[in-house]
């Protein structure tokens, strides 16, 4: 398998992500991307987005697509919690924001704690997943968000534009 | 001066703009020139205009090495000039080359702005037909005056004329042009080249001696008067004016949100005034005010609004001006006389609309003229004018423009469009089509009626493209036509695309938008008003069959059937009408469009959102595409034509 974890990409000793959680997983995404975490408000549907497409929100003002990580992953879909908050992250000029089940902290993993990905993790592909970090006991599956957002959402939406015009 | 020197796309840009404006006075200038020809003499005020504008080209031209364009402005240029020194007589042969000349130069800076090659072998016919031309009188004017060389003569002289009438345009355009290079310069010499905006002060000081350098033209002290005429308007990129519009919008809804926010304070401690604790004290007057400042903010807003409107707003003359160069073209090809009467021209409509609307009108006006205006023979056996007559109207109705095309020519003739819509296939000998409907027919892809395939119309690709560009626009096409007598089509457009009316409706618990434009009533029906045609639900409505397309099952939002009842919103498309079923009215409302595409990809039936008072969103539903929609899956067409 080729080498997944290209540590040319980290900067410093250290990464510094916000963590979060998904089912029993533990996830993070590197800060620089997270522009800022919400909790839960009131999603309005688009009919005959993709299904990972939970809708959008009204941010001040602008329009941001809510994804569902769970049905991103593959994972059955859960009841929104007191819990449950809504990661904006900035990819490029894009703003999206994801749904996840809790925020847990931002914390510090150092380089030399991050490990290639395994095979799969609870059905997430590894071409979404940087690497796993090690904290003591616990391990954070590190998201690449470009590859989240651009594989199959991007052939979805692009299937969507390819349809033929509304006249 | 190299290219490297500064952004030349800059100055390209500005060429493009100015020229084009240009180039349209010229056309204009020609028209009226035209109407001398019978005395062979030429107004001199008109000549001079032409001369001007040319002469204006030619230096712009230069100045950005268009080497073909200005060569080509500077022969039009001297043609005009022994027009106005009266050495040559005005005539058709005359008249005609100019125009030539004019398309050819279009035509060049059209191919110079893209940055390809122009037509050569045009501007090689152009100019050696030019030549000849002017060659004869030319040497009757140098024995005249005596003069040898006289190309040279007019070069200067045109230059003395030119800054004696004081032409502000030319000079504007000089001057910015050498703001332009003196601010490039400037940045070049002090880094960092960002600042070089801010920095007016060695800018403007560079100017005058920059601008000599630029055309070896010597500028004399008028820098007052062009200054002062650059302030009066400026062209500005229409992206800035729509972050602006769109800035206004959050404007607008915020505002709405913070006068929801200030009559709840004012229901629950304004009134009970009496029973005011400790905490509430503090807040009655708090709330008082916030009335009176969400008062006035809402007004403000408002004014902003609609100054902002006001800036996107261009009169539909802008469309307009080129029509009458365009009819004469197709007139004299067909032989035919028409003349084309333009009313409203000074209409103002939002610059996008203005923009798209002159593609379609151009043909409708081709239409008149190729297939409406009879031959003036036959105009004369008939007892009609030899000269037909096309007139352009405009006004404002509401909320909407109209605009008129009206041609006093034969009508649509209804049986001829029928035998070819069979010959076509497009309908069936034994299909019984009401007068409407054969008209219609027109508006199907690929129908002409035109036996011969001109180059002015009758291709085919002409009418179904008219109806989809208005109807893109959210506008509304409509034909009548009386046999004999002619033919009218209206056009009714939006003012604005960015904010419009809109009925809210909800449909299981998503509030919808549904453009008032397109709604024609909406109404409560009992089921057993309700009828199935073909599995297919339809109501009648005063003798018309309507369908019915139900949003939640179309958009797959659950929730059942109301088993008694339905809230209908009939809208209009075409001539036909379908009714959405919705769950619950929620009023109209003034709505601020935002893409929904760039967000979350292009939805078939979703053609934006936007932001509710109460900071909701709400989807507004394209009708149009949900309409067609339902007729690609048989429902419409089946329920129209099986007569219930």
């Amino acid at each position: 398998m080729q080498e997944k974890l290209d540590r040319q990409q980290f900067s410093g000793d250290a990464v510094k992500v916000v963590s979060f959680h998904l089912g029993s997983e533990e996830y993070g995404v590197d800060i620089s991307q997270v522009q800022e975490i919400i909790r839960m408000v009131a999603i309005t549907h688009v009919p005959r987005a993709p299904h990972f497409m939970e809708g959008v929100i009204n941010l001040r003002g602008q329009l941001i697509p809510i994804v569902d990580l769970r049905s991103r992953f593959g994972m059955p879909r859960a009841e929104h919690t007191k819990s449950t908050r809504i990661v904006v992250t900035e990819i490029g000029t894009k703003r999206v924001g994801i749904v996840v089940d809790s925020v847990s902290e931002v914390c510090n993993i150092p380089i030399e704690s991050i490990e290639d990905a395994p095979e799969m993790i609870a059905g997430v592909g590894t071409e979404y997943i940087q690497g796993v970090g090690k904290i003591g006991a616990r391990l954070i599956v590190l998201l690449d968000l470009t590859m989240v957002m651009s594989g199959e959402e991007k052939r979805q939406l692009e299937a969507l534009e390819a349809s033929p015009p509304t006249q | 001066m190299s290219d490297d020197l500064f952004d030349r796309s800059e100055f390209v840009a500005y060429f493009r703009d100015e020229t084009e404006d240009l180039l349209q006075e010229i056309d204009a200038n020609l028209l009226q020139l035209e109407d001398f020809v019978s005395s062979e003499r030429a107004d001199p005020e008109i000549v001079n205009a032409l001369f001007r504008g040319l002469h204006t080209i030619k230096g712009s031209a230069g100045m950005l090495q268009f080497g073909s364009i200005a060569n080509l402005a500077h022969k039009l240029e001297n043609l005009c000039d022994l027009l106005r020194k009266e050495r040559m007589p005005l005539s058709e042969g005359c008249v005609d080359i100019l125009f030539l000349g004019r398309d050819v130069l279009k035509d060049l800076v059209d191919a110079a702005i893209a940055g390809r090659e122009g037509d050569t072998a045009g501007l090689d016919q152009v100019v050696e037909r030019l030549d000849r031309f002017v060659a004869v009188y030319e040497e009757t004017s140098a024995v005249i005056d005596g003069d040898l060389g006289p190309t040279h003569r007019f070069e200067e002289e045109a230059q003395e004329e030119i800054r004696a009438a004081g032409n502000a345009e030319i000079e504007a355009f000089e001057a910015e042009v050498a703001r332009m290079l003196a601010a490039a310069q400037a940045a070049r010499r002090d880094e960092p080249p960002a600042e070089c905006a801010v920095r007016a002060e060695p800018v403007r000081a560079a100017e005058p001696e920059v601008a000599a350098a630029a055309n070896g033209v010597e500028k004399p002290a008028g820098e007052q008067k062009h200054r002062a005429n650059t302030h009066q308007t400026i062209r500005v990129d229409i992206e800035r004016l729509d972050t602006l519009l769109n800035l206004v919008g959050e404007l607008v809804i915020n505002r709405t949100r913070i006068s929801d926010i200030a009559e709840t304070l004012d229901r629950s401690f304004g009134r009970k005034n009496g029973a005011a604790d400790g905490s509430a004290g503090v807040l009655v007057p708090l709330a008082k005010d916030l009335a009176e400042s969400s008062a006035l903010l809402a007004r403000t807003t408002s004014e902003i609004q609609e100054s902002i409107m006001k800036v996107r707003m261009v009169p539909i003359g802008q469309v307009f001006d080129r029509f009458p160069r365009v009819l004469r073209d197709i007139a004299k090809a067909r032989h035919k006389e028409v003349e084309l009467r333009i009313s409203g021209a000074d209409t103002d409509l939002d610059k996008t609309i203005v923009d798209e609307v002159g593609e379609p009108l151009m043909h409708l006006l081709r239409n008149c003229v190729d297939h409406g205006i009879e031959l003036p023979e036959v105009r004369e056996r008939i007892g009609k004018p030899r000269h037909g007559t096309v007139a352009l109207n405009a006004y404002h109705e509401g909320n909407q423009i109209i605009i008129e095309v009206t041609d006093d020519g034969s009508g649509v003739d209804l049986e001829r469009v029928r035998a070819r819509a069979i010959k076509q296939g497009l309908i069936s000998a034994d299909d019984r089509l009401s007068d409407r409907e054969i008209v219609e027919l027109i508006f199907t892809p690929g129908f002409s009626t035109a036996e011969v395939i001109s180059d002015v119309s009758g291709r085919g690709v002409g009418m179904d493209v008219v109806k989809k560009n208005i109807t893109r626009l959210k506008g509304v096409f409509d034909v009548n036509t009386e046999a004999g007598v002619g033919t009218r089509f209206t056009i009714k457009l939006p003012l604005t695309l960015a904010i419009i009316q809109a009925l809210l409706v909800r449909v299981a618990d998503e509030l919808y938008a549904i453009p008032l434009d397109s709604v024609i009533e909406s109404q409560r029906v009992e089921m057993s008003e309700m009828r199935t045609v073909h599995g297919n639900e339809v109501i009648t409505l005063r003798g018309q069959v309507v369908p019915l397309v139900r949003i939640a099952e179309v958009f797959e939002l659950g929730g059942g059937r109301d088993p008694e009842k339905a809230m209908i919103v009939v809208v209009g498309l075409q001539g036909r009408q379908v009714g959405l079923v919705v769950d619950a009215f929620q009023g109209e409302q003034e709505i601020v469009i935002k893409p929904l595409s760039d967000v979350v990809g292009r939805i078939p039936g979703i053609s934006g959102a936007t932001i509710l008072g109460n900071g909701a969103i709400s989807l507004i539903i394209d009708v149009h595409s949900l309409v067609s929609e339902a007729n690609v899956n048989g429902r419409v067409a089946r329920a129209e034509y099986s007569g219930v």
